[in-house]
Protein backbone atom coordinates (compact mmCIF):
# COMPACT_ATOMS: atom_id res chain seq x y z
CA UNK A 1 0.00 0.00 0.00
CA UNK A 2 2.64 2.27 0.71
CA UNK A 3 4.66 1.84 -2.01
CA UNK A 4 1.64 2.65 -4.44
CA UNK A 5 1.29 5.89 -2.36
CA UNK A 6 4.90 6.53 -2.80
CA UNK A 7 4.65 6.07 -6.97
CA UNK A 8 1.32 8.50 -6.69
CA UNK A 9 3.24 10.68 -4.75
CA UNK A 10 6.13 10.63 -7.26
CA UNK A 11 4.09 10.56 -10.00
CA UNK A 12 2.35 13.74 -8.94
CA UNK A 13 5.63 15.59 -8.35
CA UNK A 14 6.65 14.59 -11.96
CA UNK A 15 3.58 16.14 -13.32
CA UNK A 16 3.82 19.10 -11.34
CA UNK A 17 6.71 19.86 -12.35
CA UNK A 18 7.73 18.12 -15.74
CA UNK A 19 4.63 19.10 -17.36
CA UNK A 20 6.39 22.45 -18.79
CA UNK A 21 4.33 23.57 -21.90
CA UNK A 22 5.49 26.34 -24.19
CA UNK A 23 5.03 26.51 -27.71
CA UNK A 24 6.71 29.48 -29.71
CA UNK A 25 5.38 29.59 -33.16
CA UNK A 26 5.26 31.75 -36.57
CA UNK A 27 2.16 30.58 -39.21
CA UNK A 28 0.05 32.97 -41.70
CA UNK A 29 -2.99 34.43 -40.54
CA UNK A 30 -5.45 34.66 -43.33
CA UNK A 31 -8.57 35.39 -41.87
CA UNK A 32 -8.74 33.83 -38.84
CA UNK A 33 -6.86 31.16 -37.57
CA UNK A 34 -7.10 29.12 -34.18
CA UNK A 35 -5.02 27.26 -32.05
CA UNK A 36 -5.38 25.03 -29.37
CA UNK A 37 -3.99 24.41 -25.62
CA UNK A 38 -4.57 21.62 -22.93
CA UNK A 39 -4.88 23.17 -19.73
CA UNK A 40 -4.04 20.36 -16.94
CA UNK A 41 -5.57 21.91 -14.06
CA UNK A 42 -7.96 24.14 -12.57
CA UNK A 43 -6.42 27.56 -12.21
CA UNK A 44 -3.55 27.27 -14.31
CA UNK A 45 -1.94 30.43 -14.76
CA UNK A 46 -1.83 30.74 -18.81
CA UNK A 47 0.06 33.39 -20.25
CA UNK A 48 1.62 34.28 -23.77
CA UNK A 49 2.39 36.98 -26.23
CA UNK A 50 1.97 38.08 -30.23
CA UNK A 51 3.89 39.90 -32.98
CA UNK A 52 2.52 40.82 -35.61
CA UNK A 53 6.08 40.37 -38.13
CA UNK A 54 4.93 43.14 -41.57
CA UNK A 55 7.50 42.89 -43.29
CA UNK A 56 5.68 44.71 -46.45
CA UNK A 57 3.99 47.61 -44.58
CA UNK A 58 3.25 50.95 -47.12
CA UNK A 59 0.73 52.48 -44.98
CA UNK A 60 0.60 51.68 -41.09
CA UNK A 61 -3.04 52.17 -41.38
CA UNK A 62 -3.81 49.02 -43.53
CA UNK A 63 -2.49 46.90 -41.25
CA UNK A 64 -4.35 47.28 -37.98
CA UNK A 65 -3.01 44.09 -36.11
CA UNK A 66 -4.47 41.10 -35.04
CA UNK A 67 -7.32 40.51 -32.78
CA UNK A 68 -7.52 37.64 -30.25
CA UNK A 69 -10.12 36.45 -28.41
CA UNK A 70 -9.61 32.98 -26.14
CA UNK A 71 -12.55 30.85 -25.36
CA UNK A 72 -12.67 28.14 -22.50
CA UNK A 73 -13.69 24.47 -23.05
CA UNK A 74 -17.18 25.35 -22.40
CA UNK A 75 -17.07 28.45 -25.10
CA UNK A 76 -17.16 30.50 -22.57
CA UNK A 77 -15.17 34.09 -23.62
CA UNK A 78 -11.99 33.71 -21.42
CA UNK A 79 -10.12 36.67 -22.87
CA UNK A 80 -9.95 39.05 -25.71
CA UNK A 81 -8.20 41.75 -26.88
CA UNK A 82 -8.71 44.98 -29.80
CA UNK A 83 -6.38 44.67 -32.75
CA UNK A 84 -3.06 45.47 -31.90
CA UNK A 85 0.42 44.66 -33.51
CA UNK A 86 1.86 43.34 -30.52
CA UNK A 87 0.72 42.23 -26.78
CA UNK A 88 1.10 39.86 -23.83
CA UNK A 89 -1.42 38.54 -22.56
CA UNK A 90 -2.56 36.36 -19.17
CA UNK A 91 -5.28 34.71 -17.57
CA UNK A 92 -5.78 32.21 -14.83
CA UNK A 93 -7.87 29.42 -16.55
CA UNK A 94 -10.93 28.54 -14.39
CA UNK A 95 -11.48 24.97 -15.89
CA UNK A 96 -8.98 22.69 -16.83
CA UNK A 97 -9.65 21.45 -20.85
CA UNK A 98 -9.29 22.49 -24.27
CA UNK A 99 -8.39 26.13 -24.55
CA UNK A 100 -9.08 27.75 -28.11
CA UNK A 101 -6.81 30.83 -29.03
CA UNK A 102 -8.16 32.59 -32.05
CA UNK A 103 -6.18 35.25 -34.44
CA UNK A 104 -8.41 37.17 -36.59
CA UNK A 105 -7.06 39.26 -39.00
CA UNK A 106 -9.43 42.42 -39.90
CA UNK A 107 -7.49 43.21 -42.94
CA UNK A 108 -7.36 42.29 -46.51
CA UNK A 109 -3.64 41.38 -46.66
CA UNK A 110 -2.48 37.70 -44.91
CA UNK A 111 -0.18 39.13 -42.05
CA UNK A 112 2.51 36.60 -39.87
CA UNK A 113 1.92 36.17 -36.83
CA UNK A 114 4.74 35.01 -33.86
CA UNK A 115 2.60 34.07 -31.36
CA UNK A 116 4.03 32.36 -27.69
CA UNK A 117 1.90 30.41 -25.26
CA UNK A 118 2.60 28.54 -21.81
CA UNK A 119 0.83 27.08 -19.30
CA UNK A 120 2.20 27.24 -16.06
CA UNK A 121 1.41 25.13 -13.07
CA UNK A 122 2.67 25.50 -9.70
CA UNK A 123 1.62 22.74 -7.08
CA UNK A 124 -0.90 24.05 -4.40
CA UNK A 125 -1.36 24.26 -0.78
CA UNK A 126 -3.86 21.06 -1.27
CA UNK A 127 -1.97 19.35 -3.34
CA UNK A 128 1.07 19.92 -0.43
CA UNK A 129 -1.32 18.45 2.11
CA UNK A 130 -2.80 15.48 0.05
CA UNK A 131 0.41 14.18 -0.65
CA UNK A 132 2.99 13.50 1.61
CA UNK A 133 6.37 12.98 -0.72
CA UNK A 134 5.36 16.80 -1.83
CA UNK A 135 7.67 18.81 0.17
CA UNK A 136 7.59 23.02 0.17
CA UNK A 137 11.07 22.49 -1.49
CA UNK A 138 9.07 21.49 -4.48
CA UNK A 139 6.56 24.12 -4.80
CA UNK A 140 9.58 26.35 -4.44
CA UNK A 141 11.66 25.00 -7.17
CA UNK A 142 7.82 24.75 -9.61
CA UNK A 143 7.98 28.64 -8.86
CA UNK A 144 11.51 29.26 -9.60
CA UNK A 145 11.16 27.05 -13.10
CA UNK A 146 7.73 28.89 -13.89
CA UNK A 147 9.76 32.50 -13.08
CA UNK A 148 12.82 31.42 -15.59
CA UNK A 149 9.67 30.44 -18.30
CA UNK A 150 8.71 33.71 -17.69
CA UNK A 151 11.81 35.41 -18.48
CA UNK A 152 12.13 33.58 -21.20
CA UNK A 153 8.66 34.40 -22.55
CA UNK A 154 9.84 38.38 -22.22
CA UNK A 155 13.18 37.77 -24.23
CA UNK A 156 11.36 36.00 -26.93
CA UNK A 157 8.54 39.08 -27.29
CA UNK A 158 11.47 41.14 -27.34
CA UNK A 159 13.53 39.55 -29.83
CA UNK A 160 10.08 38.96 -31.97
CA UNK A 161 9.35 42.92 -31.83
CA UNK A 162 13.12 43.82 -32.42
CA UNK A 163 12.34 41.70 -35.72
CA UNK A 164 9.80 43.60 -36.33
CA UNK A 165 11.52 46.88 -35.97
CA UNK A 166 14.39 46.11 -37.89
CA UNK A 167 12.46 45.20 -40.48
CA UNK A 168 10.49 48.53 -40.32
CA UNK A 169 14.25 50.50 -40.39
CA UNK A 170 15.66 48.33 -43.03
CA UNK A 171 12.67 49.68 -45.08
CA UNK A 172 13.26 53.04 -43.95
CA UNK A 173 16.38 52.70 -45.63
CA UNK A 174 15.57 51.29 -48.58
CA UNK A 175 13.23 53.94 -49.06
CA UNK A 176 15.45 57.09 -48.19
CA UNK A 177 17.81 55.92 -50.91
CA UNK A 178 14.71 55.21 -53.64
CA UNK A 179 12.47 58.18 -53.00
CA UNK A 180 15.31 60.68 -53.00
CA UNK A 181 17.54 59.19 -56.60
CA UNK A 182 13.35 59.15 -57.66
CA UNK A 183 12.98 62.79 -56.91
CA UNK A 184 16.66 64.29 -57.96
CA UNK A 185 15.82 62.13 -61.65
CA UNK A 186 11.99 63.67 -61.85
CA UNK A 187 13.35 67.17 -61.01
CA UNK A 188 16.11 66.81 -63.10
CA UNK A 189 13.96 65.65 -65.88
CA UNK A 190 10.72 68.24 -64.86
CA UNK A 191 13.22 70.89 -65.43
CA UNK A 192 14.51 69.88 -68.29
CA UNK A 193 11.28 69.51 -69.69
CA UNK A 194 10.31 73.29 -68.38
CA UNK A 195 12.87 74.61 -70.31
CA UNK A 196 12.68 72.78 -73.75
CA UNK A 197 8.86 73.62 -73.90
CA UNK A 198 9.74 77.07 -73.04
CA UNK A 199 12.01 76.81 -76.06
CA UNK A 200 9.39 75.44 -78.40
CA UNK A 201 7.01 78.14 -77.57
CA UNK A 202 9.30 81.23 -78.26
CA UNK A 203 10.80 79.33 -81.48
CA UNK A 204 7.28 79.50 -83.29
CA UNK A 205 7.61 83.22 -84.53
CA UNK A 206 3.72 83.83 -84.78
CA UNK A 207 4.27 87.45 -83.56
CA UNK A 208 5.92 89.97 -81.47
CA UNK A 209 3.09 90.78 -79.63
CA UNK A 210 1.84 87.13 -79.11
CA UNK A 211 4.17 86.37 -76.62
CA UNK B 1 12.54 1.30 2.67
CA UNK B 2 15.58 1.62 0.50
CA UNK B 3 15.47 -0.54 -2.50
CA UNK B 4 11.88 0.40 -3.41
CA UNK B 5 12.99 4.03 -2.55
CA UNK B 6 15.68 3.56 -6.03
CA UNK B 7 13.19 1.55 -7.60
CA UNK B 8 10.92 5.12 -7.27
CA UNK B 9 13.90 6.83 -8.57
CA UNK B 10 14.26 4.66 -11.43
CA UNK B 11 10.51 5.23 -12.37
CA UNK B 12 10.26 9.07 -12.06
CA UNK B 13 12.55 9.80 -15.14
CA UNK B 14 10.43 6.89 -17.08
CA UNK B 15 6.85 8.46 -15.85
CA UNK B 16 8.52 11.92 -16.92
CA UNK B 17 9.14 10.50 -20.77
CA UNK B 18 5.15 8.97 -19.91
CA UNK B 19 3.54 12.04 -19.74
CA UNK B 20 5.39 13.70 -22.82
CA UNK B 21 3.34 11.21 -24.62
CA UNK B 22 -0.06 12.59 -24.17
CA UNK B 23 -1.56 15.64 -26.13
CA UNK B 24 1.39 17.88 -25.81
CA UNK B 25 2.45 21.23 -27.47
CA UNK B 26 -0.25 23.71 -29.60
CA UNK B 27 -3.09 22.24 -31.55
CA UNK B 28 -3.79 23.43 -34.34
CA UNK B 29 -6.60 22.66 -37.30
CA UNK B 30 -5.88 20.91 -40.63
CA UNK B 31 -8.42 20.88 -43.31
CA UNK B 32 -8.72 18.63 -46.19
CA UNK B 33 -8.33 21.48 -48.38
CA UNK B 34 -5.23 23.56 -46.78
CA UNK B 35 -1.84 23.12 -45.81
CA UNK B 36 -0.90 24.26 -42.49
CA UNK B 37 2.75 25.28 -41.95
CA UNK B 38 4.22 26.94 -38.64
CA UNK B 39 7.63 27.59 -38.69
CA UNK B 40 10.69 29.41 -36.09
CA UNK B 41 13.73 31.44 -36.57
CA UNK B 42 16.38 29.18 -34.91
CA UNK B 43 19.90 29.97 -34.75
CA UNK B 44 22.42 27.54 -35.97
CA UNK B 45 23.88 24.58 -33.88
CA UNK B 46 20.24 23.96 -32.19
CA UNK B 47 18.79 20.58 -31.63
CA UNK B 48 15.05 20.92 -32.61
CA UNK B 49 12.74 18.17 -31.85
CA UNK B 50 9.17 17.77 -33.05
CA UNK B 51 6.45 15.21 -31.89
CA UNK B 52 2.98 15.16 -33.87
CA UNK B 53 -0.13 13.10 -33.70
CA UNK B 54 -3.66 13.70 -34.65
CA UNK B 55 -5.17 14.52 -31.68
CA UNK B 56 -8.86 14.77 -32.57
CA UNK B 57 -10.23 14.31 -35.85
CA UNK B 58 -14.16 13.97 -36.70
CA UNK B 59 -13.91 10.91 -38.68
CA UNK B 60 -11.53 7.78 -38.69
CA UNK B 61 -8.69 6.48 -41.14
CA UNK B 62 -7.40 9.95 -41.61
CA UNK B 63 -3.37 10.43 -41.98
CA UNK B 64 -1.29 13.43 -42.27
CA UNK B 65 1.70 14.21 -44.30
CA UNK B 66 4.66 16.41 -42.69
CA UNK B 67 7.37 17.92 -44.06
CA UNK B 68 10.14 19.78 -42.54
CA UNK B 69 12.35 22.33 -44.71
CA UNK B 70 14.94 24.20 -43.88
CA UNK B 71 15.60 27.58 -44.49
CA UNK B 72 17.42 27.78 -47.89
CA UNK B 73 14.07 24.63 -48.67
CA UNK B 74 16.18 21.40 -48.16
CA UNK B 75 13.65 19.41 -46.80
CA UNK B 76 14.83 17.38 -43.48
CA UNK B 77 11.71 15.27 -43.09
CA UNK B 78 8.93 14.11 -44.96
CA UNK B 79 6.71 11.28 -43.71
CA UNK B 80 3.53 10.61 -45.91
CA UNK B 81 0.52 9.30 -44.72
CA UNK B 82 0.79 8.85 -41.21
CA UNK B 83 -1.42 9.17 -37.77
CA UNK B 84 1.58 10.70 -35.56
CA UNK B 85 5.41 10.97 -35.93
CA UNK B 86 8.75 12.35 -35.09
CA UNK B 87 11.10 14.01 -35.93
CA UNK B 88 14.83 15.56 -34.80
CA UNK B 89 17.44 17.56 -36.55
CA UNK B 90 20.09 20.10 -35.26
CA UNK B 91 20.18 23.58 -37.36
CA UNK B 92 22.86 23.67 -39.73
CA UNK B 93 22.24 27.42 -40.42
CA UNK B 94 20.01 30.26 -39.00
CA UNK B 95 16.85 30.95 -40.55
CA UNK B 96 13.26 29.66 -41.16
CA UNK B 97 12.62 26.50 -40.44
CA UNK B 98 9.27 25.74 -41.45
CA UNK B 99 6.71 21.92 -40.86
CA UNK B 100 3.85 21.94 -43.32
CA UNK B 101 0.89 19.31 -42.61
CA UNK B 102 -1.62 18.35 -45.03
CA UNK B 103 -4.34 16.07 -45.27
CA UNK B 104 -3.45 13.81 -48.68
CA UNK B 105 -6.85 11.71 -50.14
CA UNK B 106 -9.64 13.18 -47.75
CA UNK B 107 -13.10 13.91 -48.71
CA UNK B 108 -13.69 17.45 -48.63
CA UNK B 109 -14.61 19.15 -45.73
CA UNK B 110 -13.13 17.07 -43.13
CA UNK B 111 -11.32 18.46 -40.20
CA UNK B 112 -8.72 17.42 -38.40
CA UNK B 113 -7.06 18.72 -35.07
CA UNK B 114 -3.43 18.19 -34.82
CA UNK B 115 -0.97 18.40 -32.00
CA UNK B 116 2.17 19.57 -32.77
CA UNK B 117 4.68 19.26 -29.97
CA UNK B 118 7.89 21.44 -31.10
CA UNK B 119 10.49 22.01 -28.68
CA UNK B 120 14.31 23.63 -29.53
CA UNK B 121 17.40 24.01 -27.41
CA UNK B 122 17.09 23.34 -23.54
CA UNK B 123 13.72 21.06 -23.49
CA UNK B 124 14.76 19.13 -26.77
CA UNK B 125 17.17 17.51 -24.37
CA UNK B 126 16.85 14.04 -23.69
CA UNK B 127 16.35 14.31 -20.13
CA UNK B 128 15.56 10.76 -19.39
CA UNK B 129 19.07 9.63 -20.74
CA UNK B 130 21.19 12.52 -19.15
CA UNK B 131 19.53 11.59 -15.54
CA UNK B 132 20.57 7.84 -16.26
CA UNK B 133 23.90 9.07 -17.00
CA UNK B 134 24.86 11.09 -14.29
CA UNK B 135 22.61 9.06 -11.73
CA UNK B 136 20.69 12.02 -10.69
CA UNK B 137 16.97 11.82 -9.56
CA UNK B 138 13.89 14.11 -8.89
CA UNK B 139 15.19 17.74 -7.03
CA UNK B 140 18.81 17.27 -8.64
CA UNK B 141 17.31 16.59 -12.40
CA UNK B 142 14.84 19.65 -11.71
CA UNK B 143 17.60 21.85 -10.42
CA UNK B 144 19.91 21.08 -13.49
CA UNK B 145 17.15 21.92 -15.97
CA UNK B 146 16.96 25.37 -14.65
CA UNK B 147 20.22 25.42 -14.59
CA UNK B 148 20.74 24.81 -18.31
CA UNK B 149 17.44 27.06 -18.65
CA UNK B 150 19.68 29.82 -17.39
CA UNK B 151 22.27 29.23 -19.61
CA UNK B 152 20.34 29.74 -22.74
CA UNK B 153 17.95 32.75 -21.35
CA UNK B 154 21.74 34.48 -21.04
CA UNK B 155 22.33 33.48 -24.85
CA UNK B 156 19.42 34.88 -25.92
CA UNK B 157 19.87 37.95 -23.96
CA UNK B 158 23.30 38.49 -25.33
CA UNK B 159 21.86 37.60 -28.93
CA UNK B 160 19.69 40.17 -28.35
CA UNK B 161 21.71 42.87 -27.27
CA UNK B 162 23.92 42.12 -30.72
CA UNK B 163 21.15 42.54 -32.82
CA UNK B 164 20.17 45.74 -30.83
CA UNK B 165 23.06 47.29 -31.20
CA UNK B 166 23.62 46.50 -35.38
CA UNK B 167 20.09 48.05 -35.13
CA UNK B 168 21.01 51.34 -33.33
CA UNK B 169 24.18 51.56 -35.91
CA UNK B 170 21.44 51.13 -38.48
CA UNK B 171 19.42 54.22 -37.67
CA UNK B 172 22.27 56.04 -36.93
CA UNK B 173 23.16 55.45 -40.59
CA UNK B 174 19.57 56.78 -41.57
CA UNK B 175 19.92 59.77 -39.44
CA UNK B 176 22.79 61.04 -40.87
CA UNK B 177 21.57 60.01 -44.72
CA UNK B 178 18.68 61.84 -44.20
CA UNK B 179 20.59 65.43 -43.23
CA UNK B 180 23.14 64.53 -46.31
CA UNK B 181 20.32 63.56 -48.99
CA UNK B 182 18.10 66.62 -48.15
CA UNK B 183 21.21 69.00 -48.22
CA UNK B 184 21.89 67.32 -51.60
CA UNK B 185 18.40 67.27 -52.81
CA UNK B 186 17.99 70.86 -52.10
CA UNK B 187 21.60 71.45 -53.90
CA UNK B 188 20.15 69.40 -56.88
CA UNK B 189 17.23 72.13 -56.71
CA UNK B 190 19.01 74.97 -56.95
CA UNK B 191 21.47 74.03 -59.64
CA UNK B 192 18.94 73.02 -61.85
CA UNK B 193 16.87 76.78 -61.22
CA UNK B 194 19.93 78.44 -61.34
CA UNK B 195 20.87 76.63 -65.07
CA UNK B 196 16.91 77.37 -66.33
CA UNK B 197 17.25 80.79 -65.22
CA UNK B 198 20.70 81.09 -67.29
CA UNK B 199 19.57 79.45 -70.34
CA UNK B 200 16.55 80.76 -71.07
CA UNK B 201 18.35 84.11 -70.54
CA UNK B 202 20.71 83.39 -73.52
CA UNK B 203 18.24 81.97 -75.20
CA UNK B 204 16.04 84.90 -75.31
CA UNK B 205 18.90 86.99 -76.11
CA UNK B 206 20.05 85.12 -78.82
CA UNK B 207 16.40 85.54 -79.77
CA UNK B 208 17.09 89.44 -79.52
CA UNK B 209 13.54 89.16 -77.04
CA UNK B 210 15.81 90.46 -74.24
Amino acid sequence: MRIWALLLGIAATALSVCLRTADGLTMTVHKVECVYEEVEYDGDMVYGNFVVQDYEIFWGSDHPGIELVVTGPQGNKVHSSTSKEAEKFEFRAPRRGLYKFCFHNPALAPEDLTFYIHVGHIPGIQDLAQDENLKPVNVKIAQLAEALEAVSAEIRYMQNRDKRHRSTNESTQRRLIAYTVAESVMLLGASIGQVYLIQQLFSKRIGYNRV
Amino acid sequence: MDPKLSLCAILLPLLCLQTWHRVDGVQFEVSSSTTKCVSEEIQRDVVVVGDYKIAFTSSDNLSVTAKVTSPYGNQLYHQENVQSGQFAFTSKESGNYMACFWLPNAPPNVNVNLALDWKTGVSAKDWASIAKKDKLEGMELELRKLEDAVESVHHELLYLRDREAEMRDLNELTNSRVAWFGIMSLLVCLAVAGWQLWHLKTFFEKKKLL
